[in-house]
């Protein structure tokens, strides 16, 4: 007699919310894979005879070499910090992670700014030492020089995920290691690295859709990789079509590495919850070590925060008086609210879905949970396609509603906040949800089951137990979110409304027009948002217990 | 009889394995049965079946006038409707709320004078009076353990549950504590089902013992009775009768 199962009223509720919300992902991605079965337009043979191969040589080189890079620097210097104590080590460990701040199109034309003939090195050298140099070696604007740009600005990712690692599960291993006579270098290589191989795919992955998802550095840079060849060939080309074609490839280049990633980790799954082990308790490096140990952290740091945080700063002393007026205001004012919009929608289908996925384990929950962070990676472009031909084919249907409500215009939500704040929910729910979920797995289900039997529904259960419970992650995936958004630049050129500048748009606009020295007050304004954000997240993370 | 358990049966999502299987128990008013058995025996699972945390596949379950669980008409009371006490084997106190207003969160449907007035009398019947805006990190283990007495015995449940409460402290404080919660239980005259791997809380706190195993009921009589005699399965911790 098996009829008195069934599911709770708990789990039917959140699960409405989170079915509406992933249904509503899932339909942007539907509309593109119905465009690309689609015929061909004429462009397409051009694009796929003469472009197709050097777009994906190009984007492939890129992905791959600042993978490997980003490993290299960031499982070293994650080892250095965890593993030995040297002079300023404390202030290194979350110095390491302050590149992160900087998106790399503004680390790129900080860079470009300081190496070209009129910037400071090549100024100093020429008028202070009298030294000519060959362009050759300054010119950064090619694959060499993104690659650079982008790993000494994204290997944070592995450098952040790698250490936790290595704080929080790895210590009983090392310390065997050590135990049984392994050397540093050795313990290094034997034991660290495959054991947290889990940690450094995950990080290494998210430092390579960052690169996939980029559109502004290699843009700059006249790089041509899908992102860019997605725009030009909507806008100069005029052919969303093709765009859509390859936005498709683009993701078929995304699933590749999503695929490896799985491979990579082989059976480990990273996680912190499981951690019980006490910290690992650094060496003390002496002599020439301690030194070697020091500069080369701070070399990194010197490269991905201080040097072009400087040019920029300069840049902005000389501009700022130019900058800051009215328009500067409506700029912060534009930034604060798609940000602010799109982080509030982020959290509050992030604490519905993660309450679902909580009360209601099984497969369909899971299913769930996999395509709400499917987002995070689907470069911006890919995104920007589908989520305007979803618009625009819903429009079409909205005609008769319009005409019966009177409504004039033909396209009223394509040319609204409405679709870039949609596109942005969908592009960051992951980042969100991520914060919330583990926020839920802190507390487990004891509380809530606590307050049921105590005589309290679920939905007071949720607002007056659950959610003042989880409101620190609630917070910082709030935060999380907005300075993501803040920083984000392809979704942002296509979807914004006409005339709809942010404080990333305005740093574009004035790289494009030659006006480099114009792009420091707004980068320097998304660089202190994020790095406040960063330094409180790094501080509430080391003074929590576990 | 107050409370009445016919039959129960529950297994976890479509495992064939009966976790909870022909599980049968009556008791009167005001009793304290202990339900012991291993690690993984099921006894933890039926103490979920009766606060309504799980949902059996079938069986009947009654407290007093009302009717839980039956399966022949289909009906289930949703947990938060049941009105019973719980205390969870890590007290599960609300960590953001004081606690005064954890005693509080159940008497939500209680009249303002009538809250207060509970409120002091449960601080009162602990000893804890000066402890009320104190936040539950702020209390040692045996403190907090009597904080989620008092909450689940402050609505005044027709039955109380107890799972495992004394697996968090340590084995010195665990007599005093045992103690005072027999006394408090018995004091309120509450009905009480507590379950338990250790055969000494067992023989203290309760009039009748039940011992399941592989969620069955193997044998039930009084502490004395049961635990005089060295049938208990193996693995069964605690202090040897």
């Amino acid at each position: 007699m098996p009829f008195l199962k069934r599911p709770s009223l708990a789990a039917v509720g959140w699960g409405s919310g989170a079915v509406g919300f992933v249904l509503l992902l899932l339909l942007p991605l539907g509309f593109l894979l119905y465009r690309i079965v689609q015929p061909p337009s004429e462009n397409w043979n051009h694009i796929q005879e003469y472009m197709l191969l050097g777009y994906t040589i190009d984007t492939l080189t890129l992905a791959v070499s600042v993978g490997v890079l980003s490993i290299a620097l960031g499982t070293t210097l994650a080892w250095l910090i965890s593993a030995y104590t040297f002079p300023f080590r404390n202030t290194l460990k979350w110095a390491l992670l302050m590149p992160l701040a900087i998106p790399p199109y503004i680390g790129a034309y900080a860079y470009h700014g300081m190496l070209n003939y009129t910037g400071f090195i090549q100024r100093t050298l020429r008028t202070t030492f009298d030294i000519e140099v060959s362009q050759r070696y300054f010119d950064i604007m090619n694959i060499p020089g993104a690659v650079f740009i982008y790993t000494i600005f994204l290997y944070p990712y592995v450098y952040a995920i790698t250490r936790a690692f290595f704080a929080r599960q790895a210590t009983t291993l090392i310390e065997n290691a050590r135990v049984l006579g392994s050397g540093p270098v050795r313990t290094f290589f034997r034991i660290v690295l495959p054991v947290s191989r889990a940690a450094i795919v995950g990080g290494v992955t998210l430092v390579m859709l960052e690169v996939l998802n980029d559109y502004g550095l290699v843009n700059y840079f006249g790089i041509q990789t899908f992102s860019t060849a997605i725009f030009q060939t909507w806008y100069a080309l005029d052919d969303l079509n093709s765009a859509i074609r390859l936005a498709g490839i683009l993701m078929g280049i995304v699933l590749v590495f999503l695929l490896l990633e799985k491979v990579f980790r082989g059976r480990q799954q990273y996680s912190y919850t499981s951690a019980k082990a006490s910290p690992l308790k650094p060496q003390v490096l002496e002599g020439w070590k301690k030194w070697t140990a020091l500069s080369f952290s701070g070399v990194v740091f010197l490269l991905g925060f201080i040097l072009p945080i400087f040019q920029l700063l300069y840049w902005g002393m000389l501009t700022y008086e130019a900058i800051f007026s009215a328009e500067f205001v409506s700029l912060i004012r534009n930034s604060t609210i798609a940000a602010g919009i799109s982080s509030l929608l982020v959290v509050v289908f992030a604490v519905i879905i993660a309450n679902f996925t909580r009360v209601a384990s099984g497969w369909f929950s899971t299913v769930i949970a996999r395509f709400t962070v499917l987002g995070y990676s689907i470069p911006g472009a890919v995104i920007a396609v589908g989520v305007i031909s979803f618009f625009l084919y819903a429009e079409t249907q909205l005609q008769l509603f319009y005409a019966y409500a009177g409504i004039s215009t033909e396209l009223m939500l394509s040319t609204s906040l409405v679709m870039l704040v949609f596109a942005y929910v969908i592009r960051f729910m992951a980042v969100g949800y991520n914060s919330i979920e583990s926020g839920f797995e802190k507390i487990g289900r004891r509380y809530s089951e606590a307050s049921r039997t105590l005589g309290m529904g679920w939905i007071k259960t949720f607002f007056k137990v659950d959610l003042p419970m989880i409101r620190a992650a609630v917070f910082s995936g709030f935060i999380l979110v907005f300075v993501d958004i803040l920083k984000e630049l392809p979704l942002t050129l296509i979807l914004r409304p006409f005339n709809f500048e942010t404080l990333a748009t305005t740093a574009y606009r004035y790289a494009s027009d030659e006006r480099i020295q114009e792009t420091a007050v707004p980068s320097l304004s998304i660089i202190l948002v994020s790095a406040i954000a960063m330094f409180v997240f790094h501080i509430l993370i080391e003074k929590e217990p576990n | 009889m107050h409370v009445q358990i016919t039959d129960l049966e529950f297994s976890y999502g479509k495992a064939s394995n009966a976790v909870v299987q022909n599980f049968n128990l009556h008791m009167n008013e005001g009793e304290i049965v202990s339900i012991l058995g291993e690690s993984g025996s099921g006894k933890s699972t039926i103490l979920r079946l009766i606060a309504g945390l799980e949902t059996p596949s079938q069986g009947k379950i009654g407290v007093g006038k009302d009717t839980y669980v039956d399966d022949q008409s289909g009906k289930i009371l949703p947990v938060e409707k049941r009105g019973l006490g719980m205390v969870f084997q890590d007290y599960a106190l609300f960590p953001h709320m004081t606690v005064g207003a954890n005693i509080l969160y159940g008497l939500n449907k209680w009249k303002g004078p009538a809250r207060r007035a509970r409120l002091q009398e449960m601080l009162e019947l602990i000893n804890m009076t000066e402890y009320r805006k104190r936040y539950p990190h702020e209390l040692s283990g045996g403190q907090q353990q009597r904080i989620a007495l008092a909450r689940a015995l402050a609505p005044q449940p027709p039955l109380l549950l107890l799972d495992e409460p004394f697996s968090n402290l340590d084995a010195h404080l665990k007599h005093r504590i045992r103690d005072e919660l027999r006394e408090t239980i018995k004091y309120t005259g509450t009905t009480t089902i507590f379950v338990t791997h250790d055969q000494e809380d067992a023989k203290v706190l309760s009039d009748r013992v039940v011992l399941v195993d592989k969620g069955e009921v193997k044998k039930t009589g009084t502490p004395y009775e049961l635990l005089k005699e060295t049938t208990v399965p193996q693995g069964i911790g605690g202090a040897q009768a």
